[in-house]
């Protein structure tokens, strides 16, 4: 079975209790709400919350079948994530999880997908493509991603503007996205070249 | 939110970069909850700037190591005509006799010296309240103790301290360790021909990322006994 996109036999296969599939649903979108409550969540124990809930709430869901297209998947976790999100700030910690009376048990991933890629050898190939660049563009990341300072300073002191800053991120993603690909991807699934 | 308007308009590298308002935002996280596309294309950039940040972290504080600085192999200099054997005979026996009086008076003295205890004055200086008008008095050419008051916060990694005589003219330079569970630190300053009057003590904190911000100063006044 091939997971590069969710189709009838994913979604069969998760809403049967496929380990194999479980896991990779919850890894593959586990670390894509990391990305997103990262910007939105202050701590990481608020996201984890938030993540383990939305999980939760989903295979409710599937088991309860409401859940019958398979290529919107994803636009259920981040719905159910949003309305998890939304609803961490109207209470605050006293947030009361989602009874669930199947009492399922939401599997954690088996590697916290973020953290296990920040490896020696991706920070090597981080590394690398550091090197690639001028030092005044490593300094221009170093500013804006390190120091955090304000964007539109960062390209007034080195004299560029916001969207060299997009072409320089681009640049370094694309070369580091071949070795992410390479190393860590499953069968790469057909991708519209960014 | 059409997936060629993503490529084309680089909402990977604007998400990033926070440069989205809300909706646009949120119409890009609900393209790459379900583009397999671009959520390949966002982790692997999400992963890019978190470990950049490592990397770049350690190149910077890396650099903040000055490095040795290689002096120059000088030239075989004229003066080395001084080294005939007229000029060198004289010149060694007082080296000697000066080093024989060294050996046999003047550092027995001193090592009888360091070998006793000895109390040591002291003063305090606060760099947190820029504290001024502390005295202490000393024999002329003497150490003493200069205990020093850190105020505990900004995460330093350490202190760089520096002592400004009255003139202000920098005597030394101290690297001082940032502790949570400490924060006065004793400063044995060395016996040395030094004018009384008022010292400033400049302290900078020294960050991970390599970056000196100045956290305070104090002075006080050294005086000699007479």
């Amino acid at each position: 079975m091939h997971f590069e996109s969710f189709d009838e036999e994913y979604l069969t296969q998760l809403r049967g209790g496929d380990f194999r599939t479980e896991q990779h649903f919850i890894s593959y979108f586990s670390a894509l709400m990391q990305i997103k409550l990262r910007s939105r969540l202050s701590s990481k124990e608020a996201s984890e919350d938030v993540r383990q809930e939305t999980f939760a709430r989903f295979f409710v869901a599937l088991r309860a079948g409401k859940i019958q297209q398979p290529d919107r998947l994803g636009s259920y976790v981040n719905s159910m994530c949003n309305n998890v999100l939304m609803e961490h700030y109207r209470n605050g910690r006293h947030e009361t999880p989602f009874d669930d009376d199947e009492g399922t048990d939401i599997p954690a991933p088996d590697v916290d997908l973020l953290d296990a890629l920040a490896s020696k050898e991706s920070d090597e190939k981080v590394r690398e493509v550091l090197e690639q660049l001028s030092e005044r563009d490593r300094r221009v990341l170093r500013e804006v991603f390190l120091e955090e300072r304000d964007k539109d300073e960062v390209c007034r002191d080195f004299g560029v503007d916001r969207e060299y800053l997009r072409v320089l991120l681009h640049r370094a993603k694309k070369a580091f996205k071949a070795m992410y690909l390479n190393n860590f991807g499953d069968d790469p699934p057909a991708f519209a070249e960014a | 939110m059409d997936h060629d308007v993503v490529v084309r308009q680089k909402m990977t590298e604007r998400y990033l970069l926070d440069e989205l308002d809300a909706e646009a935002r949120n119409e890009f996280e609900e393209h790459f909850f379900v583009c397999p596309a671009c959520a390949s294309d966002i982790r692997a950039a999400s992963l890019f700037v978190e470990r950049s940040k490592v990397v770049l972290g350690e190149q910077a504080k890396a650099a903040s190591v000055p490095a040795p600085i290689a002096l120059p192999t000088p030239a075989i200099p004229k003066w080395m005509n001084w080294f005939r054997p007229t000029v060198v005979a004289p010149v060694m026996a007082v080296v000697l006799a000066a080093f024989a009086y060294q050996s046999f008076v003047t550092v027995p003295q001193m090592k009888t010296a360091l070998g006793s205890p000895h109390v040591l004055r002291w003063t305090s200086v606060n760099v947190g309240t820029f504290s001024e008008g502390n005295v202490i008095k000393v024999q002329a050419g003497s150490g003493f103790m200069l205990f020093v008051r850190i105020p505990p916060e900004g995460n330093y990694l350490h202190y760089s301290a520096d002592l400004y005589n009255p003139a202000g003219k920098l005597e030394w330079s101290l690297t001082i360790p940032a502790s949570e569970s400490q924060d006065q630190w004793p400063v044995q300053v060395p016996a040395a021909t030094r004018p009384a009057g008022t010292y400033t003590l400049l302290l900078h904190g020294i960050s991970s990322a390599g970056e000196s911000k100045k956290v305070g100063q104090a002075s006080f006044e050294l005086q000699f006994e007479k």
